[in-house]
């Protein structure tokens, strides 16, 4: 057994830290076969299953993007959504006017990242440098967000083209002329190499489960570096940190537009996957989602955040076919989750499992040691 | 352009400057007066705004006349929100987001039931009144009863503030709870009632704007972003004239912009000025004013 894990531990020490549940090799070696069966899916998985699997993973990416601002940072933007859709739209217009000239999509998909979080760095410089508050930003962004969706309905006006894009109002993003290329899926190519992602293959399955696997352990890795520290030091107490030198307000912008860039990312794709998007992305209902993804799962963690994403997808997919019910039992699903586990549904399930299985192996002789963060933790004088 | 068309366009911008006004302060009078005294900012308040709407509606084509239909229709949504409060706002005292977070979930709950029970159909009241002619443009009498209730009702809440025994509890509890509740103030009842009152405010603005819109299970969406804008830029330290300058405000800019270009420029334009105010002043119009006061007393 110590032969098979030491080099485990090596491996994943720099995801590991105090900032996330999960740093028991028990954890990832679980996490590991969870990886394993993901990308077998394709194998013993149906096509459908496969396309929901991809969308389920990423609403995933989604959520996280919430996690690391709300939970690490303590800045709940109620129009995460927002972000997500902005990164769509960039994603799809830019894919329409370059497709035909370059055949591939990497700029798009730059611009998808870029354009949410160039819109977050605006934004976010107006509230933080004002320093408003928490609520009111929560709040501003939601309305943003709706009023973003409101000026995306009434597009259907023919002289809103961008090049060969029409941004169509509440058809969604369409070709302006026949002659135009319609909405690509992602297409990476470097030179003549081109490699397709149909959003309906596995191929992009796969792509998806990188990407969120990346920004999984991205993210894991930066919330528990130094940085991370910060960000939950802003969030137990913004006016202590910043009495230890630290430029709050740099530091909650950083965490916004990386944030953003993750959702946009998240946008990209499901743009991507669908080759379509529409206003409603701005909806109160969109935004509502996330929140509740993130809500009952425990905003804390990211492993939480996760794994309540792809369960209350499931559960929404299940009771859809009992009718229109899905929104409102997320809508009860929310409010008793806060009610009965303010910090998280999931965050309790592993902290209780931590405490068995510290219990089973006494002394802990195969926990991970977090990564020793104390000694970069010097304040950075700005 | 005849004499006629300039009293029209003057009587036209002042006519829509007070629809715009009233608009904002009847949207935003229930949810400040929750967010002066507890802090708590009603995502929820839309839904029962959406409440009031349903229960004038059906009262009136039940035979009730309207004034009486939007009465009882605040008096529904007031019910409602004191059972909301019962049940889930009392366990968020002092956790500003996570109050957010739940009240939202309770938004989700209301509008979705309403959708479930009711399903998508639509209702709607005719407008009272008529309308009346200056030159070529015709305007409505209704708005203007609008803007009447709404100054109305600010005054109704500013003589509960002023005179009654809950409105000295209640400002004795925005000022410090636990020392209000060290003499003898029972702040939870305060904080049932404020939020009832609140939602009954929502109601009665719900019932009011039943009679110039359609009403649907998300009827309340279409009023609450103006209204938490209006609020935010009010602030809470004095509710009512934080609402009352934050509306004098943000209807200007909308007149205007929406006059000079086009409705939703209008909207973009109130988003802009509420973050021009906050770069100013970050908590809020009233916050500011009680803050500077402040200052000057110590000097």
């Amino acid at each position: 057994m110590r032969s098979f894990v030491s080099p485990l531990v090596r491996v994943v020490r720099p995801f590991t830290g105090p900032q996330t549940l999960g740093n028991s090799p028990l954890f990832w070696v679980c996490w590991l076969a969870t990886v394993i069966l993901l990308v077998l899916l394709p194998v013993f998985g149906s096509r459908y299953q496969i396309i929901t699997a991809s969308n389920f993973l990423i609403s995933a990416i989604l959520a996280m993007s919430l996690c690391l601002i709300w939970g690490y940072c303590g800045i709940l933007s109620l129009g995460q959504a927002a972000f997500y859709c902005i990164g769509g739209y960039a994603y799809g217009i830019v894919a329409m006017n370059l497709i035909d000239r370059q055949g591939n999509t990497d700029l798009a998909i730059a611009a998808g990242i870029a354009a949410p979080a160039a819109f977050a760095a605006l934004i976010g410089a107006l509230m933080f440098y004002s320093r408003l508050k928490g609520v009111y930003v929560a709040i501003l962004m939601l309305v943003t967000s709706l009023l973003l969706g409101l000026f995306m309905r009434q597009t259907a006006d023919p002289s809103y083209t961008i090049g060969a894009a029409y941004l169509g109002g509440m058809n969604g993003l369409a070709p302006a002329k026949a002659s135009d290329p319609s909405l690509p899926s992602i297409i990476l190519g470097f030179g003549d190499m081109t490699l397709e992602f149909d959003g309906r293959g596995r191929s992009f399955y796969w792509l998806v489960v990188g990407v969120a696997i990346s920004i999984y352990l991205g993210l894991r890795w930066i919330v528990n570096s130094s940085f991370g520290y910060v960000l939950v030091a802003l969030r137990e107490d913004p006016e202590r940190t910043e009495t230890f030198g630290y430029d709050v307000r740099l530091m909650q912008l950083a965490a916004f537009c990386l944030s953003a860039a993750i959702a946009g990312l998240a946008g990209t794709l499901y743009t991507a996957w669908g080759t379509y998007i529409h206003p409603d992305g701005f909806s109160v209902a969109a935004n509502i989602l996330v929140v509740i993804w993130v809500a009952v799962g425990g905003r804390k963690d990211l492993t939480a955040v996760v794994v309540s994403t792809v369960a209350l997808n499931w559960i929404s997919i299940e009771l859809a076919t009992w009718g229109e019910i899905s929104m409102l039992m997320l809508g009860f699903i929310l409010v008793i989750a806060i009610l009965i586990a303010p910090e998280g549904v999931f965050t309790g399930i592993g902290a209780a499992i931590g405490r068995l299985t510290r219990r089973g192996q006494s002394g802990g002789a195969l926990d991970i040691k977090p990564a020793p963060a104390a000694s970069n933790m010097m304040p950075k004088r700005s | 352009m005849g004499m006629m068309d300039i009293a029209g366009q003057i009587v036209s911008y002042t006519y829509q400057y007070f629809d715009n006004f009233g608009f904002l302060l009847l949207s935003g009078i229930g949810l400040i007066v929750i967010y002066g005294v507890m802090g708590v900012i009603n995502m929820a308040h839309g839904e029962l705004m959406m409440i009031g709407a349903y229960i004038a509606v059906s009262t009136f084509y039940a035979g009730v006349p309207a004034p009486l239909a939007v009465i009882l229709g605040g008096v529904g949504a007031g019910l409602a929100g004191m059972i909301i409060e019962r049940l889930v706002i009392r366990h968020f005292y002092n956790q500003l987001l996570s109050s957010l977070v739940v009240t939202w979930g309770v938004s989700l709950i209301i509008s979705q039931g309403t959708l479930f029970v009711l399903g998508p159909s639509i209702m709607n009241m005719p407008t009272p009144l008529g309308s009346f002619n200056v030159g070529p443009f015709a305007f409505g009498i209704y708005r203007l009863v609008m803007f009447a209730t709404a100054i109305g009702l600010i005054a109704g809440v500013w003589a509960i503030f002023r005179w009654t025994k809950l409105g000295t509890q209640a400002q004795a509890t925005m000022e410090n709870p636990t020392m209000a509740s060290a003499l003898g103030i029972d702040t939870r009842q305060v904080y049932t009632l404020t939020f009832g009152l609140g939602s009954a405010l929502g109601g009665v603005a719900g019932g009011m704007f039943a009679m110039t819109a359609t009403i649907s299970p998300f009827f309340g969406q279409n009023y609450t972003p103006m209204a938490f804008i209006t609020v935010v830029v009010g602030g809470g330290a004095n509710p009512i004239l934080g609402l009352a300058y934050a509306g004098l405000y943000l209807a200007g800019v909308q007149t205007i912009s929406s006059n000079l270009v086009n409705e939703y420029i209008g909207y973009v334009s109130v988003m802009a000025a509420a973050f021009l105010a906050l770069l100013v002043m970050p908590s809020g119009i009233s916050d500011f004013f009680a803050q500077r006061r402040t200052r000057r007393m110590q000097r």
